[in-house]
């Protein structure tokens, strides 16, 4: 019977012509650091950057701006990439033991990567087990036309680039045995091909590296063994001298070798020098050396690991050497794989530039030609979840006035600076300047909130704003780490900002509201804590206001049994420029904040917790109402989440390292053919105990039924049809919805006359159903406009003639009210009718691609599975439906938020924001194009 | 002698054709005749009961004694010429004032005083009441039914349940599961959802209507395959007030056969019985085919009105029901006094009467017993609702339930102006 209710919407193809122009689904850009990288790749002559992840996708990055992503069609860990210099083409090898040949394709201006082909090595024979042609390395010639692929079993095969075709001219063991002087064979296999290094002046010759330690100097064209370099230490790398008169290795004991290749002694037994820096005591093995020759003295070396490793094995770190320089960068997490950029030309000297380092967590770049080697700050892959992310918030078109306020405090804090001297900058950016700026406020575990750029494809951060620094907390902030570090040896620098520790799980940020307009920001915290912040351009030095309110009201029989409230600072504390904290307001009992709001123009906030809601006079810094929601038979409201979690002291935190364990980012795709879904209901059928789902409509004394989930500031009318007024509204988990109405004084009178707030409806949804968003809609059925915008001539003054509604969204159903008697107008049923429940809704104002003045604006709805729904208001009229995240990516879900013109960011791992366009008009996407010269092209090849 | 002889002189002509009839009042015992073969319409007989009686202006109930002993009522032309048909040999006629009827006795044995004890099929729970009480149809309300007998395969059931008001659970569990469908491809295995447990006690179980490994096919009319267990979940959760499910029964033997569209509600009246053993909701099969008018009456009727007929129809009770809890936590206001059961019970009868007025073409007289228990809803509904009505102190829901009675067709929507269909509001 409801089926009518959708067939009766798609038979006007106007209308649908109108949604065509007014919506669209596209994903379309990943913000963020990728989420468990394992392959790094560097172009010089394209100056291009791959990434390759454990889900088996690839990132390329030029300059900021240029970005093209590919994704395997296996999900398996990318663990090699190499760019074929300056073709556009990039080789990847999984863990299932495939090659891959990606291009980057030129498509109506813009450029995009695509999988060409792919090749997998066969085995030899039956016998042979297949780990021996499990390639270890690989090899593309400079010039492009010859890959060189090293196995477990020691083999080296090549194959024609680009088809990937196997040559006839495979390397085996058994071959270079036969040169290898007897004493050095003991009867024993040479193990896995460790390295494979073009001369760097003879592209004919190449240099193989042996597991065991033996290094050859090989030449293609005579099959003839050169060098041969009877290591003993068991191999990890090579890298060679630019000149090609040496080269150097590195081993699994900590130390490196420097070896001179001459042609007069095709075999060399000792190396030059043979050093172990981190001596000596047993240090671990150096995974990768780099030596890079400069014009003003002794070559840099670059190694990673290779620490004492009683002392400092668990440490992640990279060392740069030069002359008596010596750093030992100490990062928060493994290095997967590090380049330099340097001269390739004709040049003498390689004199590296930058060295570009892969974390897993993070990218860090430093700078070489500096004094001191600092970091130069990446403007793309920013590592979002330096700490984890709590919640995020996103403010579209943002005054210019606030953009620079926020941009100067962040530069003064060192946040923000120019890229000017980003090594990375291959491609060119065809995407226009965006048309207004957006920010992203993203809320983390330590307290902070980090503002970014979020107008372009490129998240960059601005400022960070920390609220721990106004509570006492259990650990000083001042990592003394790093003090500590000048005085010991090896020289460790602390590099990176990736910090998994949290000090206090108190301080972690639950909600934010910013008013772009006055510069008023309100942050809520795990502890209750709901902090008022001023912007401001000065420093300052002052104490906060501290305000309790008791969302008990007295309510007998509760005791909090969750934590502590953070303690506030006594005295005076100083704030830099930015966003200054005034007013703390701390909730009692101290329960995780669950929502808060702002209305700058009253100077007033309200905020919620699991116990009830409370309303404030920042200006007058006195409480207005507090109004407690708690069921008498909850027991759950009165244990905090964090009741069971103890904070850590420091030394214990030194000791065990608490990693968090990274969620692993779901890009499985799920491939359900009836085979395989009969095959997996056949496995079911075995089991014995069935998951049961309880059929009973929820009940008033559902634990947790007090929650505060929305609140929500409007002028309009409650008390009658005829005068408007200040209202706030709530809305509980149970379905209640309470509608207050408030008498601000005007402007002038604000510092003598408080202002009073009067019950003026409570709604009980039948359903009772979580009350996920409450919004006012004016006369004409538009959202009510944001504070100042009407004073300040920014919108356009909402229609107080006609009759307003509200819109009450539960998590079943939406409903429209006349105000002010609250009858019901439209509803949708949306669970009744689709099975899903609404977890984020937001309105949002779509615009025509058609027309620039036609827009409409949309209830937009993310469900528990995923799908997002638009619906027309106030008639309440499904418009479209995209699927957009898994339904088991439940804290992709939970962290979606919509921006008001159509966008939306999710996070699809710890680290990476999704952002996706909802909007035919409104789209923020990489467009880029990148120049090559590709002389055997595939499709001619093939 | 002569005085007796006068007496049973012309009685004994009458033996074949007459009936006896002592008739009580109170203390008093007035003895005379009726005619067995025409007895007549029931409104002369009370014309000649107020008449030997001298009872004026008051509202008297007429009851009988039958075979069993029980009291049943008389107050129709049917019932009356069954009462005294069966009489044998006498017609123990009793009268009670309006106000002194006590409803619970109709039907039981109390006359008798027997102390029969009810079969036992349910041990446990009859146990804890061994006095069955059956109320007055009026105070029937639905609780199940089942609907759409006439478009379903036989093979399934769609069976609705009322949750208003009652402060019985659902009390039902689903599970994934796999059902065998018949495909172009031949059998093959799918998903399905099925009915995994019951609460013992609640209204899922005491319907009789659903049953452990019923596949659930549907949800208030949308198709449930393709949904996940969750989905069909949040879907009847949603839908509690008034969920619909339509099942494939796991037994298959107690199906409807649809030889002709009234033997569908007999059908389903032998098909609840099962559940008649089971006196807390005993329903009688006129109550089930009267919601399956009302049912047929609003899955015909515009989408639109049809949430609305719904939400208008639980509403009233609902409200003053969720009102009063609710003033009890939010607000701490004393609640109001007035006992809950009473008006909740009471509205949903007065809609299935009204509806079984727009629905003429089931008050055929093929069901005899079917129709005559409805005029009985009818009659005895009439004056019952007055005088609560005047008790209720919820006027709005007074105007809605007479506006119901005059025309619910129409009326069914809502008044405008009048309390929201959905959630309460309480203007402080």
């Amino acid at each position: 019977m409801m089926k009518f209710r959708f067939r009766r919407q798609g038979n006007d193809p106007q209308r649908e012509k109108i949604k065509q122009d007014l919506f669209a689904f596209n994903k379309t850009v990943e913000h963020g650091f990728p989420n468990q990288p394992s392959a790094l790749a560097y172009d010089p002559k394209l100056q291009l950057m791959a990434i390759g992840t454990k889900s088996g996708a690839i990132k390329v990055y030029g300059s900021p701006g240029v970005e093209f992503t590919g994704l395997h069609k296996d999900t398996a860990t990318v663990t090699q990439m190499h760019f074929l210099h300056g073709q556009g083409r990039i080789l990847s090898l999984l863990d299932d033991n495939t090659l891959h040949l990606w291009e980057i394709g030129q498509r109506e201006q813009c450029s995009s990567l695509e999988e060409v082909c792919s090749f997998t090595i066969p085995c030899r024979t039956v016998i042979e087990s297949t780990s021996a042609t499990r390639v270890t390395v690989l090899l593309p010639k400079l010039n492009c036309d010859l890959l060189a692929v090293g196995t477990e079993g020691g083999g080296v095969h090549f194959l024609e680039l680009p088809s990937l075709t196997l040559l006839d001219k495979s390397l085996f063991q058994d071959e270079i045995m036969q040169s290898v002087p007897d004493e050095y064979k003991c009867g024993k296999s040479l193990g896995p091909v460790e390295s494979l290094q073009e001369h760097p002046q003879h592209p004919d010759k190449i240099l193989i590296g042996y597991s065991r330690g033996l290094v050859v100097l090989w030449d293609l064209q005579t099959r003839h063994v050169d060098n041969l370099f009877l290591g003993k230490q068991q191999l990890e790398s090579l890298v060679w001298e630019r000149s090609g008169n040496s080269f150097v290795s590195s081993h699994s004991d900590g130390g490196y070798m420097v070896w001179s290749v001459s042609s007069s002694t095709p075999c060399t037994n000792e190396p030059v020098s043979s050093t172990i820096t981190y001596g000596p005591f047993p240090c671990k093995a150096v995974n990768k050396i780099l030596w890079r020759t400069a014009e003003s003295g002794s070559p840099l070396v670059l190694f990673s690991g290779g620490m004492p490793r009683a002392s400092y094995g668990d440490r992640h770190c990279l060392t740069i050497l030069q002359d008596s320089q010596h750093v030992t960068l100490d990062f928060t997490s493994r290095v997967i794989d590090f380049f330099t950029v340097h001269c390739t030309d004709a040049h003498k000297f390689d004199d590296p530039s930058a060295l570009v380092v892969l974390l897993e967590e993070e990218l860090v770049v430093i700078d070489l030609q500096t004094a001191g080697w600092p970091t130069i700050p990446a403007p793309y892959l920013a590592p979002l979840h330096s700490s984890a992310i709590t919640c995020s918030y996103h403010i579209s078109n943002v005054p210019t006035k606030l953009w620079e306020r926020v941009v100067s405090a962040g530069q003064q804090q060192g946040s923000l600076q120019t890229h000017t001297n980003w090594p990375i900058c291959g491609g060119k950016n065809l995407a226009p300047d965006p048309k207004q700026q957006e920010l992203m406020l993203t809320g983390h575990e330590d307290g902070t909130v980090r503002f970014w750029d979020a107008s372009g494809v490129s998240l960059r951060p601005l400022y960070k704003l920390s609220t721990a620094n106004i509570f006492q907390t259990d650990c000083d902030h001042n990592d003394s780490l790093t003090q500590a570090g000048e005085e010991e040896w090896p020289p460790f620098r602390k590099v990176g900002c990736f910090d998994p520790y949290s000090d206090d799980p108190r301080l972690g940020i639950q909600k934010i509201c910013l008013c772009k307009y006055s510069g008023k920001l309100v942050v809520a915290g795990t502890a209750g804590q709901v902090i008022v912040l001023y912007l401001s351009d000065e420093k300052s030095d002052h104490m906060i206001d501290v305000a309790t309110v008791d969302l008990l009201q007295d309510r007998e029989g509760f005791t909090w049994k969750g934590h502590d409230r953070l303690p506030p600072k006594s005295g005076s504390v100083v704030f830099a420029p930015g966003f200054q904290p005034v007013v703390l307001v701390q909730c009692m009992p101290p329960a995780a904040v669950t929502a808060v709001t702002l209305h700058a123009e009253w100077n007033l906030i309200a905020f919620g917790t699991s116990h009830g809601f409370g309303l404030f006079d920042y200006h007058r810094r006195s409480p207005v109402l507090a109004r407690c929601t708690l069921h008498p038979n909850d027991s759950l409201a009165m244990e905090g989440p964090l009741s069971r979690v103890k904070s850590l002291k420091k030394s214990l935190r030194q000791s065990f390292r608490r990693i968090r364990k990274s969620r692993v980012s779901g890009k499985k795709r799920v491939s359900s053919t009836l085979c395989e879904a009969n095959a997996h209901l056949a496995e079911q059928d075995a089991e014995v105990t069935p998951v049961q789902r309880r059929i009973e409509p929820r009940s008033a004394d559902d634990s947790l039924s007090g929650v505060v989930r929305c609140l929500c500031f409007a002028d309009t009318f409650l008390r009658d049809g005829t005068h408007h007024g200040p209202t706030m509204w709530a809305g509980t988990n149970s379905g209640s919805v309470y509608a207050y109405a408030l008498d601000v004084p005007s402007q002038e009178k604000f510092s003598e006359q408080s202002v009073e707030a009067l019950l003026g409806k409570e709604i009980q949804l039948m359903h009772r159903a979580p009350v996920v968003s409450i919004a006012v809609l004016d006369g004409r059925g538009n959202p009510l406009p944001e504070p100042y915008e009407v004073s300040r001539d920014l919108a356009k003054a909402p229609d107080m003639q006609g009759s307003h509604s509200v819109l009450i969204a539960s998590e079943e159903q939406f409903k429209v009210f006349m105000l002010p008697k609250v009858s019901a107008k439209t509803k949708f049923k949306l669970t009744a009718h689709e099975g899903c429940r609404v977890r984020k809704v937001a309105l949002v104002n779509f615009s025509s691609v058609a027309s620039e003045d036609y827009s409409e604006n949309g209830l937009v709805c993310l469900t528990n599975l995923g799908d997002i729904h638009v619906f027309s208001i106030p008639a309440l009229r499904p418009q479209v439906r995209y699927d957009c995240i898994r339904k088991e990516d439940i804290s992709g879900i939970a962290s979606c938020v919509f921006t008001k013109t159509g966008q939306g960011f999710y996070l699809i791992s710890p680290s990476e924001y999704e952002r996706f366009s909802l909007s035919a008009r409104v789209i923020t996407e990489p467009l880029c194009q990148v120049e090559f010269d590709r002389p055997h092209d595939s499709s001619e090849t093939r | 002698m002569n005085r007796s002889f006068n007496k049973s002189q012309p009685l004994r002509p009458l033996e074949l054709d007459a009936v006896e009839v002592k008739s009580k009042y109170g203390a008093e015992f007035r003895r005379f005749s009726v005619n067995r073969v025409k007895p007549g319409k029931f409104e002369e007989f009370f014309k000649l009961i107020m008449h030997i009686h001298r009872i004026a202006n008051m509202e008297v109930m007429i009851g009988y004694a039958d075979v069993h002993g029980d009291l049943l009522p008389i107050n129709n032309d049917e019932n009356f010429s069954k009462a005294v048909s069966t009489a044998h040999p006498l017609l123990r006629i009793f009268i009670q004032r309006q106000e002194e009827v006590d409803y619970s006795n109709f039907g039981t044995n109390t006359l008798t005083r027997k102390k029969k004890a009810v079969v036992p099929l349910r041990n446990d729970l009859n146990r804890k009441r061994p006095h069955i009480r059956i109320g007055m149809p009026q105070d029937f309300r639905p609780v199940s039914s089942i609907i759409d007998v006439d478009i379903l395969p036989e093979s399934h059931r769609r069976v609705r349940l009322y949750r208003h008001g009652s402060d019985k659970p659902l009390g039902f569990y689903i599970r994934d599961g796999t059902s065998v469908r018949v495909t172009p491809h031949g059998l093959e295995k799918v998903p399905g959802i099925f009915i995994s447990r019951m609460v013992p006690g609640g209204l899922a179980e005491s319907t009789g209507l659903l049953a452990v490994n019923d596949e659930v096919l549907e949800v208030n009319g949308i198709e449930v395959s393709g949904k996940t267990l969750d989905q069909v979940t949040d879907m009847m959760i949603a839908n509690s007030h008034n969920l619909i499910v339509t099942v494939k029964p796991v037994n298959q033997r107690n199906n409807v056969v649809r030889s002709s569209r009234i033997s569908g509600s007999s059908g389903q009246s032998s098909d609840s019985s099962g559940s008649g053993s089971f006196p807390a909701i005993t329903h009688s099969p006129s109550t089930a085919t009267v919601s399956h008018s009302y049912a047929h009456d609003d899955l015909d009727s515009d989408e639109e009105s049809d949430i609305v007929i719904e939400s208008s129809v639980s509403r009233p009770s609902r409200r003053s029901n969720t009102s009063h809890v609710h003033l009890q936590t939010s607000s701490a206001t004393p609640s109001p006094p007035s006992p809950p059961t009473r008006p909740q019970s009471r509205p949903p009868s007065v809609i299935s009467t009204a509806s079984f007025h727009s629905q003429p073409s089931l008050n055929g007289t093929a069901h005899n017993s079917l129709s005559y228990r409805l005029h009985r809803d009818l009659n005895l509904q009439q004056p019952h609702y007055h005088s609560t009505s005047t008790r209720e102190s919820n006027g709005s829901l007074h105007k809605i339930l007479s506006s119901l009675r005059t025309d619910p067709r129409n009326s069914l929507a809502l008044p405008p102006g009048g309390v929201e269909e959905d959630g309460m509001v309480i203007t402080l």
